[in-house]
């Protein structure tokens, strides 16, 4: 028999459990009018609050609905793959990473939109924006806004930024053996997507590529001498080597805090760096990445676009909110409020948004300067490969070419047994 | 009135079928399929090549090693430490509920919430660890992005959780021991150190056993922790069977490859518990022969 | 001596956590020193969706989960303890062997089964899953507390004419209230720390329970990393179970050991 003063306790805990389910029953049963659905990453879902509620104002028939995801790339991918797996996706519209395109048009979870936005579609889009829209022949994803990775440095501690991998190894060096900084350069060397953005653009400008017709070829000379290049930065002590546990978010604190001189990184950070009580305000310029004298200064592409999901039972008024969120003033908008780069080259050349925003030109000449990584729909294991190879490399568990040797080997496999589709 | 046993028992089983057996039966048939991105998602009959696959994949033996050594490493920290702990709250202690309270609390909490603390607690350079370390002149420690470490950190902070709970079965196990043994050894001279290893792990083996078998049994199913703490990485270095099975399915969008591994991995659960298994019967008859 | 060293070492990690919670972001990244704020806990509470939501959430499918398993768990255990010793620890056996399983290998074909039968997305739904996994372990309690229960004591209540579900509802029942409440809580435990199938299963972010949220959590910050956040987070998601665990603590522990005892 329960004792009386254990009996109270269990009724309390049923009179608040009870409570709380009721409270959630109502929240549910709360209606929704014609909706529109959209998945965004956390900081594209806060930059279009506004744009939504001007869609919503201006299309009363419509109820835009965004839902905030992850900011990693990856953690997004993994909440859209599973809606999509379990079926009956609660979403109409992805905001989709440029690498996962081929990936989800070959699992048959993407409507193309050539019949929904004619042949032109593309025809004002900037160039480097207009690359991996396209896979297969049709048009799987329309582009919200650019994004590439860029070299921030500090302007009260050097005149003018490296251009080569030696200057940016011999500026660091100076400044740590001053005092000026504990570190040289920080990157995002963690296991994950971010890494094979940072490895594509100095394959490239090492003179290296990743794969040349669908044929891998990252045991090339270049390939080993990007791969030894990053693992010398952090066995010298230029950086950190925490870097092999480092994305996006933690070499932005190391370098905001003021402990780095250089860092990689895409152009969010540069609206984040120049913010009115960031300590490295008016402190901070960006370029493209070093590379060797006449390779070519790459950014890796990593821009953000619109797919229509085939299971939509709402693709006229998703196609809606696609044209209006992706529309020049919208684009303008969000690069005056939140410094997005825009995908446009209408936007680039208005003169209003050049006034504002003077890097507006460097970024255009970044993103002339993009490259894109492999359309596959295997990419995901690709990057897999590629980032846990160099990995191994960036924590010194083997040497670069011993590493690249692996990796050529692994990628070869993955092409070969995915019969070429790559 | 046998029928109507049955009867009682029969939703219950049904459920546990659906969801223990049914799984491992649609296991067996989709590791007989190539069904992936590469196939429009459908499901393509190729016999045992995803088999062959998993045989060729050095990252399939390599994720069973780091599961392997995770989980021997784990739960042998946990069983001494666990058995230190029970020792301890078996003493008539003041404040012995609390503490006993206390000490189940981090079993209790949500191991991605947990996992999430560690990672912050590990932080380099920011993590209190870190600044402690920072504080005596000495480089940080790289507890994140170090091979050699990180798996040592995944370790800690699951020995950090589990061993309350095999602290509390030994206790109860403790409890179940006749005092009048230790007073009968303590009447022939024994010391505490001869009756514990006379009395106490003799007669303690039993519980013992369960809690190795179970603890076993979820370390080498270990996920949520790696997901969270270290996302595999680095190098791959902490990945586990489940993680690797996991990414296959949910990134690489290749099913038929991720129901092999996951049969793999319960291949490999099921030789090892039941070697402990049967390390048990065997004692438990050598004992049955003493007596 | 040693008790400190076991209070720290069971408070330490969560002491910092909750510390952590109450710093301000630049302290947390060494930027100044000093200052404390209530930021954090603002920001979860208001967050989209918040907080409370995911908690409320992981509280309904525990609830229900517990509900459904001890429903299905107290006659089967009952039945085993009358339907003769052969059969009874052959099913046994296999029962603690699923007790034992790790409930991860199975998320693929559960992901399948949630397609199938549209059951994803629903809070109610996932509480199938959990009480098929947490089954094992209620059904082994219950059934050594079945086996305590004299024999006698149902023989006469069968003189008395009464039905099988009388003697269940009056006889039996409260002689398990024990058994039942320490399997409930431990149920309970089980489906609000439960990870890899609430992460399979939800993919609509005001269903996420509390595993799942706070792993998301892990990846939706804004720009920098928000440690202060993420550790007001894990303060308000083990609050409840640690007032649970405090008030429980006697039923809790009894159901672990009972169940190592019996089992």
């Amino acid at each position: 028999m329960i004792p009386p003063r254990a009996l109270r306790r269990w009724v309390l805990l049923l009179v608040a459990l009870l409570g709380s389910l009721s409270l959630g029953l109502w929240g549910l049963a709360r209606e929704r009018l014609e909706p529109v659905s959209v998945l965004m990453p956390a900081p594209f879902a806060d930059a279009t609050a506004d744009l939504v509620n001007a869609f919503n104002r201006s299309h009363p028939r419509i109820a835009l609905i965004v839902t905030r995801g992850p900011l990693e790339t990856e953690a997004v991918s993994d909440l859209a793959i599973s809606s999509l797996l379990l079926g009956e996706s609660p979403y109409d519209l992805l905001l989709m990473d440029v690498s996962w395109t081929p990936k989800y048009a070959a699992a048959g979870w993407l409507e193309p939109l050539d019949r929904w936005l004619g042949p032109k579609a593309l025809d004002d889009l900037a160039p480097g924006a207009e690359l991996g829209n396209a896979f297969g022949g049709q048009l799987w994803r329309f582009p919200l806004l650019a994004d590439m990775g860029l070299l921030f440095w500090r302007t009260d501690l050097m005149e003018a930024p490296p251009r080569t991998p030696a200057e940016l190894v011999a500026i660091s060096r100076r400044l740590q053996r001053q005092g000026q900084v504990p570190w040289g350069y920080v990157w995002q060397g963690k296991q994950y997507e971010g890494l094979s953005c940072v490895v594509l653009e100095l394959l490239r400008g090492f003179g290296g590529h990743w794969l040349v017709n669908n044929d891998p070829v990252l045991n090339s000379p270049a390939a080993v001498a990007a791969t030894s290049w990053l693992q010398e930065l952090v066995r010298q002590g230029i950086t950190p080597a925490a870097v092999a546990n480092m994305g996006e978010p933690e070499a932005l604190q190391l370098f905001q805090a003021g402990d780095a001189a250089f860092m990689r990184n895409w152009p969010y950070a540069w609206a984040e760096l120049n913010k009115p009580d960031s300590p490295l305000r008016g402190k901070v310029a960006f370029t493209t990445m070093v590379s060797e004298p006449g390779e070519p200064h790459a950014a890796t592409q990593g821009s953000w676009g619109f797919s229509l999901l085939a299971g939509s039972k709402h693709k006229a008024a998703a196609v809606e909110v696609l044209r209006f969120l992706t529309s020049a003033e919208a684009q303008k908008q969000l690069n005056l409020r939140w410094g997005y780069t825009p995908t446009r080259l209408s936007v680039f050349e208005d003169p209003e948004l050049l006034a504002a925003n003077p890097a507006l030109a460097d970024l255009q000449l970044a993103l002339a300067a993009a490259v894109l990584r492999p359309l596959s729909p295997v990419y995901a294991q690709l990057s897999d490969l590629l980032y846990r190879n160099v990995n191994t490399a960036i924590t010194g568990e083997r040497s670069a070419p011993m590493a690249m040797q692996q990796l050529q080997l692994n990628s070869e496999r993955l092409l070969r047994s995915s019969g070429g589709e790559g | 009135m046998r029928w109507r046993l049955w009867l009682l028992m029969a939703p219950a089983l049904a459920l546990l079928l659906a969801v223990f057996a049914v799984p491992l039966l649609h296991y067996l048939w989709l590791s007989t399929q190539a069904q992936s991105v590469l196939t429009g998602l459908l499901p393509e009959p190729i016999g045992a090549q995803q088999w062959l696959r998993l045989w060729n994949d050095s990252r399939f033996w390599q994720d069973t090693w780091q599961t392997l050594r995770f989980s021997a490493a784990s739960v042998s920290l946990e069983m001494l430490l666990g058995l230190a702990i029970a020792l301890l709250l078996d003493q008539p202690l003041r404040g012995r509920g609390v503490l006993r309270t206390i000490s189940l609390l981090p079993w209790a909490l949500p191991t991605t919430v947990m996992a999430l603390g560690w990672r912050w607690i590990f932080n380099d350079p920011y993590g209190p660890i870190n600044r402690l370390v920072a504080g005596l002149g000495l480089p940080a420690i790289p507890f994140l992005s170090n091979p050699a470490i990180t798996w040592m950190a995944a370790v800690g902070a699951d020995t950090w959780k589990t061993t309350p709970f095999v602290a509390l079965l030994l206790l109860a196990g403790l409890q179940a021991i006749p005092a009048d043994l230790y007073e009968a050894a303590a009447l022939e001279g024994a010391t505490p150190w001869q009756s514990l290893r006379r009395i106490t792990l003799p007669l303690l083996t039993p519980y013992l056993l369960i809690a190795l078998l179970f603890r076993l049994a979820q370390a080498l199913g270990v996920f949520d922790l790696i997901q969270v703490l270290t996302g595999g990485g680095p190098a791959g270095s902490t990945e586990s069977l489940a993680l690797y099975a996991y990414l296959n399915a949910m990134r690489f969008l290749d099913f038929g490859y991720s129901a092999t591994l996951l049969l793999g991995s319960f291949a490999i659960l099921l030789v090892l518990c039941g070697a402990a298994a049967l390390l048990w019967r065997g004692n438990s008859r050598l004992q049955g022969a003493l007596r | 001596m040693a008790r400190l060293l076991l209070l720290l070492w069971s408070l330490g990690p969560m002491l910092w956590q909750l510390v952590s919670s109450l710093r301000t972001s630049d302290a947390l990244s060494g930027l100044a020193s000093g200052g404390w704020t209530l930021e954090h806990y603002r920001q979860l509470l208001q967050g989209d969706p918040p907080f409370l939501t995911y908690l409320l959430n992981s509280a309904v499918v525990g609830v229900c989960s517990t509900a459904l398993t001890l429903a299905l768990a107290v006659p089967c255990a009952y039945a085993l303890t009358r339907i003769g010793r052969r059969q009874a620890r052959s099913l046994t056996l296999l029962v603690a062997a699923a007790a034992a399983f790790p409930a991860v290998l199975l998320f693929l074909a559960l992901l399948e089964l949630a397609r199938d039968w549209h059951l994803a997305n629903q809070l109610l739904a996932l509480s199938l899953p959990y009480a098929g996994l947490c089954l094992p372990l209620a059904i082994l309690l219950l059934q050594a507390a079945f086996a305590d229960i004299p024999i006698e004591l149902e023989e006469a209540a069968l003189i008395e004419g009464m039905g099988l579900w009388q003697r269940l509802r009056w006889v039996l029942l409260p002689l398990l209230a024990p058994a039942m409440a320490s399997s409930a809580l431990l149920v309970f435990l089980f489906s609000w720390n439960e990870y890899p199938i609430a992460l399979t299963w939800l993919s609509r972010t005001e269903l996420l329970t509390l595993a799942p949220a706070m792993a998301r959590i892990a990846g939706s910050s804004v720009y920098t990393i928000p440690y202060g956040a993420f550790a007001a987070a894990t303060v308000l998601g083990s609050a409840p179970l640690i007032a649970l665990m405090l008030l429980f603590q006697r039923q809790i522990i009894s159901g672990l050991t009972q169940g190592a005892i019996k089992g």
